[in-house]
């Protein structure tokens, strides 16, 4: 029985061979794709793979690979004390991190979606920040979060707060810190530009239509805006939560995992076994346990997003 | 003959294009153990183009790694020195980079592996670093041109690996300013006496705290400072051999971490980890009266003084202990050859360049590091500024550094800062037992790891 390719007749295309210009089109989308895939396969599967395999030995960069089969993964749950608390940190950090970060930028991107007078300059301040280099932004905040010279501390102490927080230095205030000086930059970075284009992806026609029904301001937000912007919502939630986890700059400049490892994250607790202990075994190991649990919260978040993601004309 | 490529075969091409890529870029084995010198090489020709790599982070900017380039190729015309700058964001990531060049097979001929940082015996140990005992004798060198105690610090096992770079005693002295003690009516203390006690310290650490606006006295949580903290009270944080954490074994110890414990958290006059970034700046800008550092210190507070009304500088040199010997810990640096290197002879004559006289001083004074690591330096050094003269006797009385004999010092370190900011932390204080236990206790897991 003949295909329905067989019996349709495609312009250009005679008996399964391609025209000249097929042929031509697709060496140069093949050629493009190419340097893309050489770097797809040679820097991060064939590393991912290595590492997978380093992970079941150990390794210190200087010697041959010993052959140690699971004792790396043994080790991370049953002897190594910074393992559950550093991951527990981590969770700490992107729990509260990310939902305020995302809630903060979708209000801030309606604000600044409003129809008010200067409005570009707005933007752009708001936006500043997020282009400040993170180490001088980690300096900055030592300066203004120092306990006792502190101009944070000094305003809490005029303002009658006796005993502020210790911030940085002050174990319980250290990870709300990083949280702090994280929304200070980012609040109006990207996630604020996709969510201002994730407004404007809002027909007008509909908020036009509430206010002939009789919605006020809340009503069209609560109605309108909210459900329409869940794919945004969505969006950023999904990439917060794996940017979130794998927190390490902030914490490696400004504390280096103190004081007394309060802000040992996962990611450094790792680098410290890969680059300070040269167990690079080890660290694979951790590496690669954490990389199932980012790919199993972004796939229950898939999963739940059936339930609260809402596709405009979808 | 179809001219399709399907997108699967394609594909597979592309990962083994990828697998070949990387097969290519495998590293080359590690340079071979085996004899430190082959005599062949040593008799080299004298005018056969020599190039020699050298992979450093020391002295990079400041002029002086191209100035002593230049002339030793004045003196050896047939010898080019290639200068590979290690530039990574702190001293730990260079050593990093310095072992993935090892493992690369492309690291350099003059290289440094510190005894400070605990790099030095690891690297040993890992065949990265050769020795030079049959360089010195086949060259006659005079090892006695160095400090005694920075030249043992060279020694491992028996043999040589090594001539002294930068060189210090450690965090031993209070490093003060002397501006506060004057507006106080305090007499300043002799600045090399060891006249001032314990019970001095404590009474000025809290006479200068005025809380919102000055600290007394700050202990910084580092190894350092700890050893040295063990050390002023005739004990120190681990013994000699490496293998055991003293804090609970020895009472001198314990009283120690408690002398800081009240400090820190029962009085709460000392700065909590983080209240101060940069003890120097604090120091200048008359926030703070007395830094626990070292005589590096010293020199560089007096250099970053602009207001002599607000900072002046001055140290105040701890007791001296019942053994004779200054609380101090004696750290120092190191310039080393590759293991397997070729024309090792002329590696080592360069080592003798930068490490001689001529080297050591201009690598202080241009290169921008602390290195009275010769006796000559030394003098030329206290011509150069008197302050100098203050530095000499922890040089010549000090206590050497204790290392892990695992060669496990990252991971000793990194636990010492961290459990010891736990132990002395005043905004969620611990009882005194618990926290020197859980302190001792990590630092003795460390020490009971098996060898790096």
């Amino acid at each position: 029985m003949a295909t329905l390719t067989s019996r349709l007749k495609v312009p250009g295309m005679s008996g399964g061979l391609l025209t000249t210009r097929q042929r031509r089109e697709n060496f140069y989308g093949y050629l493009f794709l190419t340097p893309w895939l050489l770097g797809f396969f040679g820097l991060f599967i064939g590393p991912g793979l290595g590492s997978f395999y380093f992970s079941l030995t150990k390794y210190d960069v200087l010697s041959s690979p010993q052959w140690i089969g699971l004792d790396n993964y043994i080790t991370m749950f049953t002897d190594d004390p910074l393992f559950w608390t550093s991951l527990g940190r981590t969770f700490y950090y992107a729990g509260l991190g990310v939902p305020l970060g995302v809630i903060g930028s979708m209000f801030l991107a309606i604000l600044l979606n409003a129809k008010l007078r200067g409005l570009a300059t707005y933007r752009t301040l708001f936006f500043m920040p997020s282009l400040v280099p993170i180490v001088a932004s980690v300096v900055l905040w030592k300066w203004l979060l120092n306990d006792d010279f502190g101009i944070i501390n000094q305003t809490l102490n005029d303002l009658g707060w006796s005993d502020p927080p210790g911030w940085f230095g002050d174990r319980r205030w250290a990870i709300p810190s990083l949280i702090l000086m994280g929304l200070w930059q980012g609040l109006g970075g990207t996630r604020m530009i996709i969510f201002l284009a994730g407004l404007q992806g809002i027909p007008e026609t509909l908020y036009e239509a509430a206010s002939i029904d009789g919605a006020n301001a809340y009503h069209k937000l609560l109605h309108v805006t909210l459900p329409l912007l869940t794919p945004t919502i969505f969006f950023n939630m999904v990439l917060g939560v794996i940017g979130g986890l794998q927190v390490f700059t902030a914490a490696f400049v400004a504390t280096e995992g103190g004081p007394g490892f309060a802000t040992t994250f996962y990611s450094l607790h790792l680098y410290r076994h890969a680059f300070d202990y040269w167990n690079m075994g080890y660290a694979s190991a951790l590496a690669w346990f954490f990389a199932i649990v980012i790919v199993s919260l972004t796939i229950w978040q898939l999963r739940l997003s059936r339930r609260w993601v809402f596709y405009y004309g979808g | 003959m179809t001219n399709r490529i399907s997108r699967r075969s394609f594909l597979q091409g592309t990962l083994a294009a990828s697998v070949g890529v990387l097969a290519a870029c495998a590293a080359p084995a590690a340079p071979q153990t085996g004899s430190s010198v082959d005599e062949d090489e040593a008799a080299a020709p004298a005018m056969e183009a020599i190039n020699l790599r050298w992979d450093t982070f020391r002295g990079i900017g400041s002029g002086w790694n191209e100035e002593r380039i230049d002339t030793f190729r004045e003196m050896h015309s047939n010898v080019t020195i290639e200068l590979r700058p290690l530039a990574g964001s702190g001293q730990q990531d260079n050593y990093a980079k310095m072992y993935a060049a090892q493992a690369a097979g492309d690291l350099g001929e003059v290289i440094a592996f510190d005894p400070s940082h605990y790099h030095f015996w690891r690297a040993i140990n890992k065949n990265i670093i050769m020795s030079i005992d049959e360089l010195v004798a086949t060259d006659g060198t005079d090892l006695g041109e160095w400090f005694e105690h920075f030249m043992s610090l060279q020694y491992y096992q028996g043999q040589l690996y090594g001539l002294p770079s930068w060189g210090w005693a450690g965090f031993d002295t209070l490093v003060t300013n002397a501006v506060h003690l004057e507006e106080a009516g305090i007499d300043l203390p002799d600045p090399t006496g060891h006249d001032v006690s314990i019970d001095t310290i404590n009474e000025w650490a809290h006479a200068f705290y005025s809380e919102g606006e000055r600290f007394g006295l700050n202990i910084s949580h580092n190894e350092a400072t700890i050893v040295v903290l063990c050390r002023l009270f005739n004990s120190s944080l681990i013994n000699e051999e490496g293998t055991k954490c003293l804090l609970l074994d020895d009472p001198n110890a314990t009283e120690a971490m408690r002398w800081a414990y009240r400090l820190g958290v029962e009085d709460k006059i000392l700065p909590a980890p983080g209240d101060i970034d940069n003890a120097g700046g604090a120091l200048t800008a008359g926030l703070l009266t007395m830094n626990w550092c070292g005589s590096l210190c010293v020199r560089n507070f007096k250099n970053a003084i602009e207001d002599d009304s607000i900072a002046k500088a001055w140290q105040i040199l701890f007791p001296t202990r019942e053994d004779g010997r200054f609380p101090s810990q004696l750290r120092g640096g190191t310039w080393n050859i590759r293991q397997g290197a070729e024309n090792a002879d002329i590696a080592y004559q360069f080592l003798l360049h930068i490490a001689g006289h001529d080297g050591s001083l201009s690598f202080n004074l241009v290169g921008g590091n602390f290195a009275m690591v010769r006796p000559d330096v030394a003098q030329s050094l206290v011509g150069n500024d008197p302050i100098h003269e203050w530095f000499i006797p922890s040089l010549e009385n000090g206590i050497p550094a204790h290392a892990p004999a695992n060669s496990r010092g990252r991971e000793y370190t990194s636990a010492v800062q961290q459990w010891t900011d736990l132990l002395l932390d005043p905004n969620q204080p611990v009882a005194f037992e618990e926290g020197l236990q859980d302190l001792h206790d990590n630092i003795q897991a460390i020490l009971d790891k098996d060898p790096a």
